[in-house]
């Protein structure tokens, strides 16, 4: 069987961006593979490794991409295909590009993060499922594969089902669908020698960006005073967290 | 091109993975482990997982066969999560450092296979409680009687001493002839006669074990000698050239920690109405941090590439372990001068930076020792 993780590179939770021009400028900040994506990473190789087969990393990004690709190699996957295109695309053209690699590469289940950390975009896997024509499940928390067959538990708003789906299907991620490996030390060595084929692509986004802002998170700064009367200080903190802060 | 500053992908990609490792595994139990004295063998076991236990050991046997350099990368991230339990894998790999100078292939073949196939550990084994920085004075006697050696005697101060499934331990087979007298035998753990007490009460690095080994008539194969009688003065001494470089890469991450700790914090607090990153008392004594840290990497990095390019490089460890230790030192009494009174608690990380580096100024040759060495050199040419 073969297994594919469609995979992105986003700035480290931990970066501290910044606007440059009305654009997000990320020369500064670190950039990882999705965190979202290493569970499709984690969970294709976990599929190779019960079923055997064949694990494969896809991604469709600038360049520097390469690095997050490699992480993925070190983690255990065997090889890459890395659609090579500059510039932002939005998730629809991104999956009519990847749905045309991944037919060619026809495997049985794809697995990608079920929202980009950085965009808070979840529309991918659906696109790529709706390119290829597959089934989709999104928010995947437990997936097993039986008789031609997946079947896969999935995140609902406020709930779960357990769904079954022929194959070849695509999943999105959720938390809690697998704990991720590091990628070794004996893995980041063998990465190195694994094939990563680029191939170089001009699609046009049908999306253009336009401005770019972050948004400014700021502190209330509200302080009660509970030196004077503290039950009146504590009844009134009772209700901002009620009434404002909504948390109680 | 002579000069090159750049890492390569793959040194990139295990800097990374021991950054990470530190931030997730090791930083959040740091404190834990320091309070309770204890070895954190959980972590021993991951780091074995992801492959940076015990690195240094060549392919063949079984290792990554990782140079200095890379041993240098990692040891700064692994160090800025806790110095004490980065001490449990550089103290490893100074027990392995005298098997990888002076061991047979057959040697090399037995012990390492110990040391790779399962999370496990080495150690060196040659302070004892009469003597430490006059290493030829040790008191530990080897007797050779037959196919075997019999050893009495007493180690202290042996990190890693008591789990450590092979120790390197440095005997006499007399005294009188000093130096040239001293053999370096490969103790396996479980060999009779040979016994771990830890050693309870250190200020710092207390996730480390560290023991006292009394050997009692305790019967070593001599098959285990390394190289031949009267070369493990010689031994410990090209042992200790090399694993110092470690001890400078620690002291570098510890300090890179203890700027970032004091750079988050002066942020914070305020005094007289504003942030005191504000005041210029704040911001030079995070300028001189920086400027220690980025000199300690440069010159630790050139000391690991003189290592791995087999040039002489015995002052180059040297002036590495002794600056970087003293900078860290400093970068850490600074952030808690930054903290303040909070500094001094244990509730804030900068307390345990303090208690753990002041080791690095001591271990595998102290800070006087190390400018013996550089003088020698000065005055040697």
């Amino acid at each position: 069987m073969k297994f594919v993780a469609v995979i992105r590179q986003v700035p480290d939770s931990e970066s501290r961006l910044k606007i440059d021009a009305g654009r997000v400028d990320l020369s500064s900040a670190t950039l990882i593979l999705d965190q979202m994506d290493e569970y499709a990473v984690e969970e294709v190789i976990r599929l190779q490794e019960k079923h055997g087969g064949e694990s494969v990393i896809v991604a469709l990004g600038p360049e520097r991409f390469e690095e997050a690709v490699r992480t993925a190699l070190a983690m255990g996957a065997d090889r890459a295909i890395h659609l090579v295109q500059e510039g932002y695309l939005d998730p629809i053209t991104q999956a009519e590009a990847l749905a045309e690699a991944l037919r060619a590469e026809a495997p049985d289940v794809v697995l990608t993060g079920g929202q980009q950390a950085d965009w808070d975009s979840q529309a991918l896997g659906p696109a790529i499922a709706e390119a290829l024509g597959w089934p989709v499940v999104t928010w995947t928390t437990a997936l097993e594969l039986e008789d031609g067959q997946a079947r896969a538990k999935h995140d609902l708003d406020e709930g779960a089902e357990v769904v079954r789906v022929s194959l070849p299907a695509v999943f999105t991620t959720q938390q809690g669908l697998n704990e991720p490996r590091y990628p070794t030390l004996p893995g980041i060595m063998k990465a190195k020698k694994k094939e990563i084929r680029k191939i170089p692509i001009s699609a046009a986004s049908k999306v253009e960006v336009l401005e770019q802002s972050i948004q400014e998170r700021s502190r209330l700064g509200k302080v009660l005073d509970g030196t004077k009367d503290p039950h009146a200080a504590a009844s009134e903190l009772i209700r901002l967290l009620h009434e404002e802060a909504k948390v109680i | 091109m002579p000069i090159d500053f750049s890492l390569t992908d793959e040194q990139k990609e295990l800097q990374k993975l021991a950054r990470r490792f530190a931030r997730e595994q090791i930083a959040p139990v740091a404190a834990e482990y320091d309070a309770r004295e204890e070895v954190p063998w959980p972590i021993i076991e991951k780091l074995h997982g992801v492959g940076l236990l015990n690195a240094i050991i060549p392919e063949e046997y079984g290792g990554l066969g990782l140079g200095m350099l890379e041993e240098v990368i990692i040891g700064e991230e692994l160090a800025w999560g806790c110095m004490g339990i980065y001490t449990i894998p550089m103290a490893s790999d100074l027990g392995i450092t005298p098997i990888l100078l002076a061991g047979s292939h057959e040697q090399k073949q037995r012990f390492f296979k110990k040391l790779t196939e399962k999370p496990a550990l080495a150690a060196f084994a040659l302070s004892e409680p009469g003597n430490g920085s006059d290493a030829a004075a040790l008191r530990t006697r080897a007797v050779r009687d037959g196919d075997y050696y019999v050893l009495n005697g007493t180690k202290t101060w042996i990190s890693n001493g008591g789990e450590a499934e092979v120790v390197v331990v440095f005997a006499t087979i007399n005294p009188e002839a000093r130096h040239k007298g001293v053999i370096a035998l490969v103790v396996e753990k479980g060999t009779p006669g040979f016994k771990a007490n830890k050693l309870h009460g250190k200020m710092g690095q207390r996730a480390s074990g560290t023991y006292e080994l009394v050997f009692e008539d305790c019967r070593v194969p001599a098959a285990n000698l390394l190289g031949k009688e009267g070369d493990g003065f010689k031994i410990a001494m090209n042992t200790l050239d090399k694993t110092r470089i470690p001890v400078a890469a620690g002291s570098v991450g510890l300090a890179r920690r203890a700027l970032e700790e004091a750079t988050k914090y002066a942020k914070e607090r305020e005094a007289f109405g504003r942030p005191i990153a504000e005041f210029q008392a704040i911001q030079f004594k995070l300028a001189e941090m920086l400027m220690g840290i980025e000199t300690a990497r440069a010159y630790t990095y050139y000391a690991a590439w003189l290592t791995d390019q087999g040039l002489p490089q015995a002052h180059a460890a040297a002036i590495a372990k002794a600056y970087a230790s003293e900078m860290a030192f400093e970068a850490a009494n600074q952030a808690i001068q930054i903290h303040g009174g909070y500094g001094y608690m244990h509730e804030y990380p900068v307390e345990k930076l303090l208690r753990d580096v002041k080791l690095n100024q001591i271990y595998e040759g102290t800070n006087e020792i190390q400018r013996l060495i550089i003088a020698r050199h000065i005055l040697s040419g």
